[in-house]
């Protein structure tokens, strides 16, 4: 009886001990955890850094590129405005029938060969 | 009555502008001013990187707007001056010793090459749907002869928006919004023309002339012989709607001598002042 008892313990401690090995050896305490971060981890850390940087370095571009071809736009618009409103007096003016005579008035500025 | 001096396309140019000094006469001098420059830039036979070299360097160009209307208009004017005006002089002149800006010809230096004849009346094809324009082989253009009439008329309406102007590139010169009275030089002194919405311009053999060989040679190309015009007449004068109609007509009746651009100036109903060599002086059209 007595050693009938005594077998259940020492099964029950074998099973304990063999369940705490069981545990000590899926903790894996040689693994990359204990050496310290996943490499993989922080190379995909230090990446999304990058990215995040770049894409603002990007948006910044585009930002920049588009003020400045908005501004090119509104000078582009300014000079067709300027040449159309140009093309208008030029045309009324060819239109025109010139107008001259002699007067006797000093002349505010003078023709000569060109 | 605000006055703006300053030089461009090698001669000097004035603006009148009546209108009080502020801020949009300020800015309209100034475009009119740049307008110049720009179309410098652009139409310039003696900068090498203008538009007007490209097309002479390759002979075949697809040119911006003004580059393109400029030649048309050349076409135009030669057409309708039978060929008297022709844009294709560009070799004449350099071999008559304009073969660089007026300011940099020395007027008294002799040229050391010999007067030489060029052939002119070359061919220039513009497609204005694709922008291209194509020379002939072995012409190059030259589009002095109307290139500062031209400008004339841009700059003026950009000076017009801030009031009554007047714009003068070295005696082409053309005015808006009021009567401008102008001095036009006669054999014996001078008259005051009053000009209303018009323009005017004078050719001739009094200025822009230089001694080549011991020969004394001028900027008015004759395309029929391809050297200085040689005719009776020292310079004329002419009025027109634009400046560079003008500045057409007068080298067209320069080179017809008086008899023939007297009988012109009539069948074409226009107003010229005629001076000739022996200082006579001939006023036509309605003034006459």
């Amino acid at each position: 009886m007595t050693s009938h008892v005594a077998r259940l313990y020492a099964l029950a401690v074998s099973l304990l001990v063999l369940f705490l090995f069981w545990a000590m050896i899926a903790a894996r305490p040689w693994g990359p955890a204990a050496a310290g971060r996943d490499p993989r981890l922080a190379a995909l850390d230090a990446r999304e850094r990058r990215l995040r940087a770049e894409a603002i370095l990007v948006q910044r571009i585009v930002a920049h590129r588009f003020a400045v071809y908005r501004e090119q736009l509104r000078r582009r618009q300014a000079a067709i405005a300027r040449v159309k409103r140009q093309n208008a007096l030029a045309a009324t003016r060819a239109a025109a029938t010139p107008r001259v005579r002699i007067v006797s008035l000093p002349p505010l500025t003078i023709t000569r060969s060109s | 009555m605000l006055r703006h001096e300053f030089r461009a396309m090698g001669t000097e140019v004035e603006l009148l502008l009546d209108a009080e000094p502020g801020l949009g006469s300020e800015l309209a001098l100034s475009a009119a001013e740049a307008e110049f420059a720009r179309l410098e830039r652009l139409l310039s036979r003696f900068l090498p990187d203008s538009e007007l070299s490209a097309l002479n360097r390759r002979g075949s160009l697809r040119a911006g707007p003004e580059l393109l209307e400029l030649t048309e208009l050349a076409l135009a004017a030669r057409e309708r001056t039978r060929g008297r005006f022709d844009p294709t002089v560009h070799d004449a002149l350099v071999a008559a010793g304009y073969d660089r800006s007026f300011d940099r010809l020395d007027p008294d230096g002799a040229i050391a090459t010999a007067p030489a004849a060029v052939r002119c009346r070359g061919g220039v094809a513009v497609d204005r749907a694709s922008g291209r324009i194509e020379l002939q082989p072995g012409f190059r253009l030259d589009l002095g002869g109307i290139a500062k009439g031209y400008a004339v008329d841009r700059a003026l309406a950009l000076l017009a928006e801030a009031g009554p102007g007047l714009v003068n590139a070295g005696g082409d010169l053309a005015g808006t919004g009021r009567p401008w009275a102008v001095g036009v030089s006669t054999g014996d002194g001078g008259l005051t023309l009053e000009l209303e919405e018009a323009a005017i311009a004078t050719s001739g053999r009094d200025r822009r002339r230089w001694l080549q060989a011991g020969v004394e040679r001028h900027h008015l190309i004759d395309p029929d012989t391809g050297a200085p015009a040689e005719t009776d007449l020292l310079r004329v004068s002419v009025v027109a709607a634009t400046a560079s109609e003008a500045e057409v007509l007068a080298k067209a009746l320069f080179l017809a001598g008086s008899a023939a651009a007297e009988r012109e100036v009539a069948a074409l109903g226009l107003v010229a002042v005629l001076v000739t060599l022996d200082d006579r002086t001939i006023v036509t059209g309605a003034l006459a």
